[in-house]
């Protein structure tokens, strides 16, 4: 019987059960109030409840959807800002000097005035989402085709290809690898957003929901909510990870095969 | 007999004014069809920005370099460089047969025709059932003979090899040697091959060109009048080799020295 093995195939039930049994032992202990920490049965028979009434995944669809949707649109967008980087060293510089002003803003800040000017529809967390989740594929675009190297570039000069050319079938190809990590990062970031935005929008979505719960003190459906919230960043990434094994399947390869 | 590659007084420098770096300056050189030139050189002379040059791959800042009599400004259809870094100059999201396509890009011939061709090539250096292979599936000497093999069937004339051998262990060398020197006479291709090992150099080519320090231009040419094809125990125990190479290396050097005393 090999322990390792077995520990590796189980490590998600594992790490769940470990997690679990923590906030069990935290609860039985009684270090926190009951009414603000509640039991495991608790929070499930509260997030069961949820489920049945349909509220739950009408607004995980919402926010679901949302996050997904603005991760597209942002590495998309950041890609091409990072591609037109690459093209314009004067372009790169000016961007550069926008995304540091930019970055460090909280998602919560941009919210209130984007409300009055965007209204509480699509365009507001089109706009929220973006302008956060865009800095880490961009950023991450622009040193992966910064980083290309010359060989590979005369290569494919020495082969006729034009600038257009060298672009999509050498640099980018070469650049997606890093790219990805930034897209991955992108995925949480987006989730971030989405929960925020919606908190103070004020009209659906999970991260509404969890607004409105804590409010009325219902701890358990809040923390049955935040559980859900940390469930979607599993599923997020995992789609993003499903797409780079597509993509840049043979980067993982690559990587994984032993020396 | 009309040159296949040739320079008039090429010069390139990087920088200008009181930074102003000459790596090359007046060189000229003649490389006829069917020719295996060796150009060696004390390191660091600028062979690299030579090659470079003579790829179209760099603009020189004086002169001129003409292929099949044409003024290069960009890198000609038949020319080939097989770079010394394999591993970076493979792409490494396509197999072994897709980069062998990927050197055919401008070759007139239909798809299947294409591959037909480059699985061709790939036997003959030697790596039929390895076309579906990544690169970084297989050996570093079998990438590079990938990198050959990509060179030729680029329907090349002329292949420009830039140390192709010095990133490989030496058994697979002297073996890739006699490869190289095969492959060119099956696929008729005239060769440059630029080393700074001055027993390859001789081994493998016709004529040695010795290049001199920065700035540099070719100094000496040395005839290696041996008989072809070579063989790494007769060739290299002959004394027209002994002669060749003791010439050449007493001029890098004279060379190193030179530069050691100054």
């Amino acid at each position: 019987m090999n322990w390792a093995i077995w520990a590796e195939r189980l490590r998600v039930p594992i790490c769940a059960a470990l997690l679990l049994g923590a906030w069990q032992l935290v609860y039985a202990l009684g270090v926190v109030p009951e009414k603000y920490f509640p039991s495991i049965p608790t929070i499930a028979t509260a997030f069961w409840a949820m489920l049945n009434d349909g509220t739950v995944l009408s607004a995980w669809a919402v926010t679901f959807g949302r996050a997904t949707v603005g991760l597209i649109g942002a590495a998309l967008l950041g890609v091409a800002l990072a591609i037109i980087s690459d093209l314009s060293p004067v372009l790169s510089r000016g961007i550069r000097y926008i995304s540091d002003v930019l970055q460090p803003i909280p998602p919560a800040a941009f919210v209130p005035m984007a409300v009055f000017m965007l209204g509480l529809g699509t365009k507001l967390y089109a706009f929220v989402i973006i302008l956060v989740t865009i800095w880490p594929p961009y950023l991450n675009g622009v040193a992966a085709l910064a980083g290309v190297g010359s060989v590979q570039l005369n290569t494919g000069r020495m082969f006729g290809l034009t600038n257009w050319q060298l672009l999509w079938q050498v640099k980018l190809p070469a650049a997606l690898p890093e790219i990805f990590t930034g897209i991955r990062y992108a995925a949480t970031i987006s989730l971030i957003a989405v929960i925020v935005a919606e908190m103070l929008a004020g009209r659906d979505g999970i991260g509404f929901m969890i607004f409105k719960k804590a409010f009325a003190l219902r701890t358990p459906e809040v923390f049955g909510l935040m559980f859900l919230v940390g469930l979607n960043g599993v599923l997020l990434n995992g789609l993003v990870n499903l797409l780079r094994q597509g993509l840049t399947g043979w980067h993982i390869k690559m990587m994984e095969r032993p020396e | 007999m009309t040159a296949l590659l040739s320079t008039s007084a090429v010069g390139k420098h990087y920088g200008s004014g009181a930074a102003r770096m000459p790596i090359i300056d007046g060189l000229e050189l003649s490389i006829a069809k069917g020719e295996f030139v060796s150009l060696v050189g004390p390191s660091g002379c600028g062979k690299t920005t030579l090659l470079m040059c003579l790829a179209g791959l760099l603009a020189p800042s004086e002169g001129q370099v003409r292929f099949n009599g044409q003024l290069v400004t960009a890198p000609p259809i038949g020319l080939s460089v097989v770079f010394q870094d394999y591993s970076r100059s493979l792409l490494p999201w396509k197999s072994n047969l897709d980069n062998v396509l990927f050197g055919m890009r401008r070759v007139q011939l239909s798809g299947p025709e294409k591959r037909a061709r480059a699985v061709e090539i790939l036997a003959a250096v030697g790596l039929s059932g390895f076309e579906a292979h990544y690169p970084w599936q297989v050996s570093g000497g079998m990438q590079q003979r990938v990198a050959i093999a990509r060179g030729i069937a680029a329907q090349s004339q002329l292949l420009l090899l830039d140390e192709p051998l010095a990133a490989v262990d030496a058994q697979t060398r002297a073996d890739m040697q006699d490869l190289l020197l095969d492959l060119a006479k099956r696929f008729n291709q005239t060769c440059v091959l630029v080393t700074h090992d001055v027993e390859e150099a001789v081994y493998m080519a016709n004529r040695v060109l010795v290049l001199g320090p920065r700035p540099t231009k070719v100094v000496r040419e040395v005839i290696v009048d041996l008989p072809m094809p070579r063989d790494q125990l007769a060739t290299r125990e002959d004394p027209a080799f002994l002669h060749a190479r003791h010439e050449v290396m007493a001029l890098i050097r004279g060379m190193r020295q030179g530069k050691a005393l100054a």
